[in-house]
């Protein structure tokens, strides 16, 4: 900051400060809503605070919605899809980038196609697959699709952290009389931590909002995650807005509140793993 | 050691589960895709073989769109590469340099990415509102009333006011790529640079960009592809309408499936998209290594 | 490249083959209608003394939908008579129902289908019906043909076969805010068009909005379109077209279109609808913003319940040589249908109509409907709008479904985008003719 004038510097903290209130208004916009009445929602006062604080709407979402159920069956799969997401995740891309074989480029490549699809595109064929397998109606029906969808994100990341391992470690550790399991899970695997945020949020991002395949899979009100279950709190002939506002509290303030928590090792396991191309 | 890591069988165990999930739950169903897209079928029922007939109509009907709709994700891609991406690199070029406060912007700008699509639709839903949203309050109260518009309802206006919310809601998430990559840049070129007399500009210029372009790369592929793919907010905020003004490929992929009950043409549109989304993928890269 | 190549297309056949296998599943089930013909044996019969059967149901009856405590109260009602029975029900949102109902239809397991399902009748039900996955209700319907009338039935029937339970039953009304038409001096909803006109230019020129329609939902633009064409040319000939048995080559048709576009020209419609939602356009009129509002007689509950002064009335006549004021659009389409694949067809057909018989009572009571089931209780507690929308259907002389639900998917929603093109004033009366007249013939 040694060559920037005062001035300057004064505009670009009004230019970071704005773009944050931009940012963070969503935040302020969902909680107040969640407290208002329907007349203040549809018109009377959409931006200002509530005139009376409604804390009855969490009461009302919290009795007639099963958030709590559907917070844990959310929290189940995403730790789940993140978990197996990040083993195979790594298996694979230790024989992508260590083990030795003519094709690995091209099967790189292939993965990375992943990127390309669109979630919606396969929604039947999926579900006869799960089907078929007596998978749907269980965790399963989730946790399989998602981290299928998250693995192309989590090999690229985890390719750029793995090339930054040296590789006099194996050579070291080979000389040791280690198996390429013994390599794998007592050398790259430790040094791989760091990829553990990166990847997880990215996952979690994958599959925390996902509507589509959690209405579809998943038929029984005790497996249902966040998303659908505030969804089928608004019905065709719905009349109450406020407690739908407050469900919506409840399903995404447990993230950001984690989220701020987490920020500074999330935000350093990215720049430590700054994706190398 | 090569002996140890060209063992067959260990690579493929390594790649098994991998390749199990990953051609299960996705390579699979681009092949079921790509085999319904050549029959007339509504999903249940009879099937008829109709050859490559599904891809002529969806590129020949006007009562489709199918194009009018390429061209409107295609828009939005040209947006988030010129808008977006540069708009993101700024904050990350300007949080990459220890600013005071840098932790607490950073986690600020990335929220929108973590709430969900439902509330960001219904949030710009109420700003847009015609009576009473926010934007049309705005202009009326600076003397603007004729500038007030039905924004969402408007031929002319939807696209774009489709667009704003799209790509606001991911500049934190290119943001937080770049600035990763802005950080990774070694304080010695930073510092030599400087030390040679260059201004702030002249390192980004010179010294970052050039360091970060993997990284830049990467982010031009994920907002293509990802404009092509758009579809949860749109699907909130206009679900395609007014008259198919903000139409794009993937609502009217989801129209074909499950509305009008034609399963093989909503699958040719399912084949379409990720020949677009792989080609552009190959285009992007193909780009930036013309450049090197 | 070649060992990686062929495991990969190894795996991918495998995966193609379970998911392309179930083409065949379906086929079974497609037999099932035409096998069920010797049932009609005591539903008893089937489950053993002591030992519960499990029906699964699944509904659109959200925990905030006006209907919840209709369908609780008649599985409860249900079970209690049933002990032997079990229901296992599972409500969804409405848009994303349709969906996941389609895709449990397509293929899978049939144990992942339900065994009693909500179903709109009309073509989302006949498309089901005409694959096969849907169990024919013939027998089942011979004991309450006595408090179900035939005609009821004649939106799910298809070659000549009935394939569902009618619940409630809905007509298009026109609410008015009669306080809002009082301060223009109006004491009665306007029974003619030219009166119509004339109420509407008194509150334009207070600065009142007399319609709100949300365009952002073209249903609800069918809802005016749909009852101006019929009382232009009458229900007879929109049945037909409807039902495609008549082309949409009618002059009158451009007539009706015109009208419609006229009034949206002359200011008597709030111009942000095209933006809105039916919830926000919904709210409006409830608010007091808008005067009337014409939509499903499904609202009438609500508007009773509005702080101001509603009546209820029809559309008016426009050409009273083909229509006259009694015809009206709607008939019953929400509806329980029972899935071909159900390990116990016989018995869900049975508890399908005792359900729905349940449901009907309950939901009428309640003011969410209209009964499909001649009532055989107690309505003197009726709300007294839900009483008028009664009286009215009860005057009425001819109905249409509603079109979209008539029509099949495809030419729906070919139907549905010129009505939104109509409402946008993007084509004209004679364009619309000409739309649909060469798309649907």
């Amino acid at each position: 900051m040694r060559n920037i004038s005062k001035g300057r510097q004064i505009v670009i903290y009004i230019g970071l400060i704005l773009w944050m209130l931009v940012n963070l208004f969503p935040v302020y916009w969902m909680f107040t809503f969640s407290l208002k009445s329907n007349p203040e929602i549809f018109g009377e006062n959409i931006i200002g605070l509530p005139r009376e604080w409604l804390w009855s709407n969490y009461s009302s979402a919290l009795n007639t919605g099963k958030m709590g159920v559907y917070f844990l069956n959310s929290a189940i799969v995403a730790i789940a899809t993140i978990l197996i997401t990040l083993v195979v995740a790594l298996m694979a891309t230790f024989a992508l980038t260590r083990l030795i074989w003519k094709q690995r480029k091209t099967l790189n490549k292939f993965f990375m196609l992943g990127l390309t699809i669109p979630i919606h595109a396969s929604i039947v064929p999926v579900y006869v697959t799960l089907s078929r397998l007596h998978l749907l109606n269980t965790y399963w029906a989730l946790i399989i699709p998602y981290s299928a969808f998250s693995l192309s994100m989590a090999i690229l990341v985890c390719t750029g952290f793995m090339n930054e391992i040296p590789r006099e470690l194996d050579e070291s550790a080979c000389i040791d009389g280690c198996s390429v399991w013994g390599i794998f899970l007592r050398i790259i695997v430790p040094l791989m931590k760091p990829a553990v945020a990166t990847v997880g949020i990215y996952t979690f991002l994958q599959c925390w909002n996902e509507l589509m395949f959690a209405n579809v899979f998943i038929s029984k009100s005790s497996l249902r995650t966040l998303p659908v279950g505030v969804q089928a709190l608004s019905g065709q002939y719905t009349t109450e807005w406020g407690p739908i506002g407050a469900a919506l509290v409840l399903a995404t303030f447990p993230t950001l509140f984690i989220y701020i928590f987490l920020s500074k090792k999330i935000q350093d396991s990215f720049v430590a793993g700054a994706v190398k191309g | 050691m090569k002996k140890l890591y060209s063992n067959k069988l260990h690579i493929l165990i390594f790649l098994l589960p991998a390749l199990l999930l990953f051609c299960g739950v996705l390579i699979a169903p681009i092949g079921a895709s790509a085999y319904f897209s050549f029959f007339d079928w509504s999903g249940f029922g009879a099937k008829t073989f109709i050859g490559f007939s599904n891809y002529k109509e969806l590129f020949t009907s006007n009562a489709i769109g199918f194009l009018k709709a390429l061209r409107n994700s295609l828009l939005l891609a040209l947006l988030s590469v010129f808008l977006q991406l540069p708009l993101a690199l700024a904050l990350a070029l300007t949080l990459g340099k220890k600013i005071k406060g840098e932790r607490t912007f950073l986690s600020v700008y990335f929220m929108p990415v973590l709430i969900s699509t439902v509330v960001i639709g219904q949030l710009w839903l109420k700003i847009y509102n015609p009576d009473y949203g926010i934007l049309n309050v705005f202009l009326r109260s600076i003397g603007r009333e004729d500038w007030a518009q039905i924004w969402l309802g408007n031929k002319k206006t939807a696209l774009g006011a489709v667009f704003v919310p799209t790509l606001w809601q991911y500049v934190g998430y290119h943001m937080l790529l770049l600035y990763a990559g802005v950080k990774s840049v070694p304080q010695e070129l930073r510092e030599a640079a400087m030390l040679d007399g260059a201004t702030d500009g002249q390192v980004n210029r010179y010294i970052v960009l050039p360091y970060i372009k993997p990284i830049i790369r990467i982010s031009v592929i994920f907002a293509v592809t990802g404009s092509l793919k758009s579809f949860d907010l749109i699907y909130v905020l206009t679900n395609g309408g007014p008259l198919h003004a903000t139409e794009v490929p993937s609502t009217l992929m989801i129209n074909m499936l499950f509305l009008r009950n034609r399963y093989g043409m909503g699958s040719t549109i399912a084949v379409m998209l990720i020949i677009l989304c792989f080609g552009f993928a190959l285009l992007i890269s193909a780009i930036f290594k013309e450049e090197d | 490249m070649k060992k990686i190549f062929a495991l990969v297309l190894a795996l991918c056949m495998v995966f193609a083959l379970a998911a392309c296998g179930q083409q065949a599943a379906p086929a079974p089930a497609a037999e099932a209608p035409a096998a069920e013909a010797p049932a009609a044996e005591a539903p008893a019969a089937e489950a053993p003394a002591g030992e519960q059967t499990v029906l699964k149901l699944w509904c659109i009856a959200t925990e905030s939908d006006a209907n919840r405590p209709g369908y609780e109260k008649a599985i409860a009602e249900f079970e209690a008579a049933h002990p032997d029975i079990k229901i296992e029900w599972e409500a969804f949102e409405n848009e994303s129902y349709k969906t996941k109902i389609k895709a449990a239809m397509m293929g899978g397991d049939t144990e992942d289908l339900p065994d009693i399902f909500f179903t709109w009748s009309g073509a989302f039900l006949g498309d089901f019906a005409n694959a096969g996955t849907v169990y024919c209700l013939d027998e089942a319907y011979k004991p309450f043909a006595d408090q179900l009338p035939e005609v009821m039935l004649s939106n799910s029937t298809y070659g000549g076969k009935h394939y569902a339970v009618p619940l409630t039953y809905n007509i298009v009304t026109l609410f008015a805010n009669m306080d809002l038409l009082g301060q223009v001096g109006w004491d009665h909803v306007p029974e003619t068009y030219e009166d119509l006109c004339a109420c509407c230019d008194a509150l334009v020129a207070e600065g009142i909005i007399p319609f709100g329609c949300a365009g952002k939902e073209t249903w609800c633009v069918t809802e005016y379109l749909e009852p101006i064409m019929e009382k232009t040319i009458g229900y007879e000939a929109l049945n037909a077209i409807f039902q495609g048995q008549a082309t949409w080559n009618d002059p009158d048709i451009a007539t009706a279109v015109s009208t419609f576009q006229d009034m949206i020209n002359k200011g008597y419609f709030d111009p942000a609808g095209m933006a809105l939602g039916n919830d926000e356009v919904k709210a409006n009129f409830l608010a007091g913003k808008t005067a009337f509002y014409q939509n499903g007689s499904w609202n009438t509950g609500e508007v009773n319940n509005a702080d101001f002064n509603a009546a209820v009335a029809l559309f008016p006549v426009m050409n009273a040589d083909r229509a006259t004021y009694s015809q009206v659009i709607g008939g019953p389409s929400d509806s329980l249908a029972v899935c071909a694949s159900s390990k116990h067809p016989e018995l869900a057909a049975q508890a399908a109509f005792e359900l729905g018989r349940g449901i009907c009572h309950y939901c009428y009571l309640a003011g969410a409907g209209l009964p499909a089931w001649t009532p055989d209780y107690d309505t003197s507690d009726v709300l007294p709008l839900v009483a008028a929308v009664a009286d009215i259907v009860a005057a009425s002389d001819g109905m249409v479904l509603f079109g979209d639900t008539a029509m099949s998917a495809d030419p729906a929603n070919t139907y549905l985008s010129y009505v939104a093109q109509v409402y946008g004033c993007e084509i004209d009366g004679e364009g619309f003719v000409a739309g649909l007249t060469k798309d649907l013939g």
